[in-house]
């Protein structure tokens, strides 16, 4: 892990674009973990499927991630000759690796540096020797991060990092296998994960309150903001449970300030209620779900795509409230910017479905011009209005103007009951279909905002892709490997979730004969939402899959071949089953 | 914020300032309503103006009251009074906030905010109407009814032993602590004044009875003649022993009055963000660069 991101900053420093996925066992301390780099002279989109290298510490470890390490026949596998294993005796299923390389790595460490904990500083030596990466660059991250331990730790970890390099001199690789030089932009690439990135777009949107409560893998949101936000004249409250988080947020935006909350399967399941409050109170909050793996407990510290129909459909009674969701950490400050936006001018709760994968990936970010982002703030009702004021008033647009506590001539009641216009409770059929109507119809605009869809490739295609999250990255790329092998083929990433825009998505499928809905859960979730709101062409299918896993863009791409010779032979394709 | 003040005249206002155009849904002679009379004639001796205090409530009979005042009101869901409240109070702590509710709302379904409420120290007024039963729901057992009474849900008896909310709170460290009953109207709005004063976190139990599915020593005559006044007994309020040692009775005795104050109030949680505000706001970066803090290094 740390050998992981030492790499990468180095990589990124010297203008390398990275992605850096961390994976976790459960243990509450350290246990297996594993961590995937993927290295490019260009952006990259996601976290790659098979590995070019990988590097084993430990046999048992390793095996423990699965399909999450995928090794194939184009694989360097570089393991601790410590493990006693032989480099034709690989313990892979069915694979037989490129080239094994079994390195004394342990010996190594304890006999340069005297300590095992240097094994990862001899990798970082013997992947840069082998593949040409970033030597100043590690070397210098090496004295930054050992500088402080004092002189002897620090030349110890030199000695480990320059005995890698001269293992990989004295044995070179049968292969051509080296990092193409970097190609600078001249603008420097930040290096985030998204939670941190979630919650910075929080402050620049001018959120001044934060309740939540710990749960993986969300926590870092409400880390940094407990850093960052008081700089800011904020507050952050680490609330005694979820529903207590949601609470304090809901309070602080009646009070009148941007608050958010951010929370993960289990706890969106407890602030349920709350949000229903929210929906009819009419009160803008944004609600983060980074989602893992489910139901119950499920897999905390791995991604899944299975939030969605909770996102959308979990509260009691006619409640619609906006979901959007970011494809990467890049996309998550505009995400984020917009969740704000979205409930401040239609006073509503908005949800965003982060994931893990995003959440805890670091990624380069091209730098972002801020002044880019318009921000918006609820609207207050003006003097006139405050002569006799009607706190839900029911408008053209089914936005009235809000108050809050500390404003004259705007008291009113907020409640969970119905309530009339004027915020009295009631029991009238006639007004709460009124209120249900005007809290529906004031988020219809939504249904137009075309910047919320992303569509790539040929407009005419015939097949078409649809995915969302962070598994848009990989459709990206399986759009790209598909078009270059001359495919006609489109792809849709929709950033807004709820509302469902019928037009856009009709417009979108008129010329579709046949496609992939491609997601991260079992059922299937945003294709099962799109049937009931789209007339989705039969010959679209779900591709999905639960669990942790990367769905690889070769599979993809085998799928839309298979859904192509059908077409041509002028068959519909028929449903395959899901993945996995 | 500029719009409000602390400082008032006091007598400024009069309870009726304070009194909403909505009529209550409590049935005649609920103890509910000598409780909201008490509030207004509390909040006309504190004097701050109705749009300068936040109300804040769950569910039950008594969570009705917020929009019976002329306050910024939050009839809130179930239990979840005391998180919504303390949100309030941090995002905008020049308000006067309250919050009131019944026993389930406030120890049963809501008990698990108590605490943290307390520990905190947010500087919140909350005034719990206790009538040992659930009379919205129509009559059901109570986290405060006694063991062995006969409800809706416990047709044949109760096989629990209530919460004592004045030890539940007494417990946690809250720094003001008193009970009243709307069977002595001046004594109620006097507490609940001094509750409102008290910079930190106050609990004031009320005796309110349910008259239609509360038990007949409950109601108001028998409470009058059952109440012993604290100050009468020469209890010293700054004593919280002695405070635990007579909230014990709760259930036997009717005491009225201040349990508790603590003589030397600890700082209230919205000063310490204020002071952490305050001693960290040079670091910030402008809004608009806060990405810069991600560049590799």
């Amino acid at each position: 892990m740390a050998a992981g991101e030492s790499l990468m900053t180095a990589m990124a420093i010297e203008g390398y674009h990275a992605v850096l996925t961390k994976s976790f066992g459960s243990q509450i301390r350290g246990g297996e973990s594993s961590c995937r780099l993927r290295v490019s002279t260009d952006r990259v989109l996601n976290p790659g499927g098979t590995l070019d290298v990988a590097v084993a510490l430990n046999w048992d470890d390793f095996l423990r991630f699965g399909g999450e390490l995928p090794v194939d026949g184009r694989t360097v596998v570089i393991y601790d000759s410590k493990t006693k294993v032989a480099p034709d005796q690989l313990p892979l299923t069915e694979v037989t690796p490129a080239v094994a390389l079994a390195v004394p790595i342990q010996d190594m460490a304890r006999q340069h540096a005297g300590t095992d904990k240097a094994k990862n500083i001899v990798v970082l030596g013997l992947l840069s020797g082998w593949f040409g990466l970033a030597r100043e660059g590690i070397l210098g991250g090496i004295r930054k991060k050992f500088a402080k331990k004092g002189e002897q730790v620090l030349q110890g970890n030199e000695r480990a990092f320059a005995a890698g390099l001269d293992f990989a001199e004295k044995n070179p690789l049968q292969l051509d296998m080296v990092m193409a030089p970097s190609k600078p932009s001249g603008e420097k690439n930040l290096l985030v994960d998204g939670n941190e990135m979630c919650a910075a777009a929080a402050i620049f949107s001018g959120c001044r309150f934060f309740g939540g409560y710990p749960i993986t893998p969300s926590s870092e949101i409400m880390q940094f903001l407990a850093r960052e936000l008081p700089k800011y004249g904020g507050t952050v409250l680490q609330a005694e449970d979820e529903i207590a988080g949601i609470g304090s947020v809901v309070g602080a935006s009646f009070a009148g300030k941007k608050a958010m909350t951010a929370t993960s399967g289990p706890g969106m399941s407890l602030k349920t209620e709350i949000l229903g409050l929210a929906t009819i109170a009419e009160l803008p909050l944004v609600c983060v779900n980074v989602q893992r793996g489910g139901p119950s407990t499920g897999m905390p510290t791995k991604s899944e795509q299975s939030d969605l129909f909770q996102a959308v459909f979990s509260a009691h009674g006619d409640a619609a409230r906006p979901v959007l969701a970011p494809t990467d950490v890049h996309d998550v400050f505009g995400v984020t910017v917009e969740a704000f936006n979205i409930a401040e001018q239609y006073q509503t709760p908005v949800i965003i479905l982060s994931d893990q994968e995003i959440a805890q990936r670091k990624e380069t970010v091209p730098a972002i011009d801020t002044s880019r982002f318009k921000i918006v703030s609820r609207q207050l009702p003006n003097e006139s209005e405050l002569q006799s004021y009607v706190r839900f008033r029911i408008t053209d647009s089914g936005i009235s103007p809000i108050s809050h506590p500390g404003m004259p001539g705007g008291n009113y009641l907020a409640s969970g009951i119905e309530h009339n216009e004027r915020g009295a409770p009631t029991a009238k059929g006639e007004i709460h279909a009124q209120m249900n109507e005007k809290r529906i119809r004031k988020l219809l605009p939504l249904k137009s905002r075309r910047d919320l869809f992303f569509i790539e490739g040929d407009q005419a295609a015939p097949v078409a892709m649809i995915s969302w999250g962070s598994v848009a990255g990989m459709a990206i790329e399986a759009l790209q490997l598909a078009r270059k092998k001359g495919m006609r083929v489109k792809l849709m990433v929709p950033k807004l979730l709820y509302p469902i825009p019928e037009e856009i998505y009709n417009e979108f499928f008129a010329s579709v004969k046949a496609g992939l809905v491609i997601e991260q859960s079992h059922q299937g979730q945003l294709y099962r939402l799109l049937r009931m709101f789209v007339n989705v062409p039969p010959g679209v299918q779900s591709m999905a899959k639960s669990g942790s896993n990367p769905i690889l863009p070769e599979e993809v791409l085998a799928r839309l071949r298979r859904l192509k010779v059908r077409l041509e032979s002028g068959r519909m394709p028929e449903p395959e089953p899901q993945l996995g | 914020m500029s719009e409000t003040t602390t400082a008032r005249p006091i007598q400024e206002y009069q309870a009726k300032d304070y009194k909403s155009e909505l009529k209550p849904i409590w049935c005649p002679g609920c103890g509910d309503f000598g409780v909201v009379s008490a509030i207004y004639r509390a909040l006309a001796n504190i004097g701050r103006p109705p749009h300068e205090i936040a109300f804040v409530s769950g569910i039950g009979c008594s969570s009705r009251i917020p929009g019976y005042t002329t306050a910024y009101g939050f009839n809130s869901v179930h239990g979840r009074a005391l998180p919504i409240a303390q949100g309030i109070k941090l995002a905008h702590p020049e308000l006067l906030v309250l919050v009131a509710g019944g026993d389930g709302d406030g120890f049963s379904i809501g008990g698990g905010h108590v605490p943290h409420a307390i520990r905190r120290n947010v500087d919140l007024t909350y005034i719990l109407m206790d009538n040992q039963i659930y009379g919205l729901t129509k009559g059901q057992l109570s986290p405060t009814s006694p063991r062995g009474l006969k409800t809706a849900s416990t047709a044949h008896g109760s096989l629990e032993d209530p919460v004592n909310p004045l030890m539940y709170v007494l417990g946690y460290g809250a720094g003001y602590v008193a009970q009243g009953t709307p069977a002595d109207m001046a004594g109620l709005a006097e507490i609940i004044e001094e509750g409102i004063r008290y910079p930190g976190f106050a609990f004031i139990n009320v005796q309110s009875p349910c008259v239609t599915y509360g038990e007949e020593e409950q109601q108001l005559s028998a409470q009058k003649q059952k109440m012993q006044k604290l100050k009468d007994l020469g209890h010293d309020r700054g004593d919280r022993l002695r405070a635990m040692a007579l909230a014990q009775e709760y259930g036997v005795q009717l005491y009225t009055g201040v349990f508790y104050r603590n003589p030397e109030p600890p700082m209230t949680y919205e000063t310490a963000v204020r002071g952490l505000q305050t001693s960290v706001s040079d670091q910030a970066k402008p809004a608009a660069e806060i990405l810069s803090l991600f560049q590799p290094s």
